[in-house]
C-alpha cells in the first residue's frame, strides 16, 4: 500500500528528472518543479504588468478601483511586515525583498489547489534555496551595517568559547526555515492524497484542499516572510 | 512444545520484523512528536488570548507574535513528521 502511495505521490509531483552531464559532474533537474516555479514566476510578473496599467504616481483625487484595492493590500502587508524591522530605513529598504518572498511562497502554496498542478514548495530544494537567500541577505546586510570586524565579533558573543554554539545556531536558522515550509506543504499534500485515494474520493478532498492549500498555505507564507524579517533583524542588530 | 511454537513463528523473517518496526516507529515518532508542539502552541494561543482580552487594542501585534511563536514551536513537530516520512518511504 505504501509503495502505491509513494508512487502516486511522485506521480502527483511528476518526478521527471533531467540529468545534465557537465565535465564529470552530474546535475539533476526536477522538470516538474522547474515548470511549476516558472508558472508562479510568470503569474507574478504577468499580474504585475497587468495591474501596473491602472496605477498612477502621484495619487489623484479619485484613485481608480485597481489602485484603491492594491493600495489597501500593500498597506496591509506593510503594516504586518514593516513594523517588525528595527529601523524605518531598514524597513523601507527590505520591504520589497520580503514582500516578494511572501508573494512567491503564497502563490506557490496556492498552486496545489489547481488540479494537475503541484506546489513548487513541495520540493525541499526550492524552500532551501529561498531560506539560503534570506540567510545570505541577512549576513550581507549585517556586514554592511556593522562592518566586518563587528560582524565577526558577533560570533564570539557573549564569550569566545561560545563560537561553536553560535555557528551551529546560525546554520540551524536556514535549515529550520526551509524544513518548516517544506514539511507543512508536504504534510498538507500527503493528507489530501491519502484521504482522496484511500478513504473518501468525493466531496471531502476539495474541502481539505481549501483548508490545507489556501488557509495553511497563506499562514505558512506569512510565517516564512515574518521569519525572514526576524532573521534579518537579529543579524543587523547591534 | 517449544518446537511447535518455533515452527509457528518460522514464517516470519527478519525483513518482516524490520518492516513492522518501521511502521511502529513511524507511528510512535509522529504521535510522540506531536505532543510537544500541541502543548506549546496551545499555551501560546492561551496567553495571547489573555493579553487580547486585557488589551483589545493590542490585538494585531499579539496575533502576529503569536503566529510567529507558534510557527517556531511547531518546528519540532515538523522534524518528527519528516523523520516519519523518511522511515516510511525512504529507509
Amino acid at each position: 500500500m505504501f509503495e502505491q502511495l509513494a508512487g502516486l505521490l511522485t506521480h502527483l509531483g511528476e518526478k521527471r528528472i533531467a540529468v545534465l552531464h557537465l565535465g564529470g559532474f552530474e546535475i539533476r533537474f526536477d522538470i516538474m518543479t522547474l515548470i511549476m516555479s516558472w508558472i508562479v514566476i510568470l503569474l507574478l510578473v504577468g499580474l504585475a504588468l497587468l495591474l501596473r496599467k491602472g496605477l498612477k504616481q502621484p495619487v489623484e483625487e479619485k484613485p481608480s478601483r485597481t489602485q484603491a484595492a492594491l493600495d489597501g493590500m500593500i498597506d496591509l502587508l506593510k503594516g504586518q511586515l514593516s513594523d517588525n524591522f528595527a529601523s524605518e530605513r531598514l524597513a523601507a529598504r527590505m520591504f520589497p525583498f520580503v514582500s516578494t518572498l511572501f508573494l512567491y511562497v503564497l502563490l506557490s502554496n496556492w498552486l496545489s489547489v489547481v488540479p494537475y498542478l503541484s506546489s513548487p514548495t513541495q520540493n525541499i530544494n526550492i524552500t532551501f534555496g529561498l531560506a539560503l537567500l534570506v540567510f545570505i541577505m541577512s549576513h550581507v546586510l549585517a556586514v554592511r551595517h556593522k562592518g566586518t570586524r563587528k560582524w565577526l565579533k558577533g560570533f564570539l558573543e557573549p564569550y569566545a568559547f561560545m563560537l561553536p554554539i553560535n555557528l551551529v545556531g546560525e546554520i540551524a536558522k536556514p535549515l529550520s526555515h526551509a524544513f518548516r515550509l517544506f514539511g507543512n506543504v508536504l504534510a498538507g499534500t500527503f493528507l489530501v492524497t491519502v484521504i482522496m485515494v484511500k478513504f473518501v474520493p468525493i466531496a471531502l478532498p476539495p474541502v481539505l484542499n481549501i483548508i490545507f492549500g489556501l488557509f495553511f498555505g497563506a499562514i505558512q507564507a506569512f510565517v516564512f516572510a515574518i521569519l525572514a524579517v526576524a532573521y534579518i533583524n537579529v543579524a543587523v542588530e547591534e | 512444545m517449544l518446537q511447535e511454537a518455533g515452527n509457528a513463528v518460522s514464517g516470519i523473517s527478519g525483513a518482516d520484523i524490520a518492516l513492522a518496526a518501521k511502521y511502529v516507529a513511524a507511528g510512535l515518532c509522529m504521535g510522540i512528536g506531536a505532543i510537544g508542539p500541541a502543548i506549546g502552541e496551545g499555551m501560546a494561543a492561551a496567553h495571547a488570548l489573555d493579553g487580547m482580552a486585557r488589551q483589545p487594542e493590542m490585538q494585531g501585534a499579539l496575533l502576529r507574535t503569536m503566529v510567529l511563536g507558534q510557527a517556531i514551536s511547531e518546528t519540532t513537530g515538523i522534524y518528527s513528521l519528516l523523520i516519519a516520512i523518511v522511515l516510511l518511504f525512504v529507509v
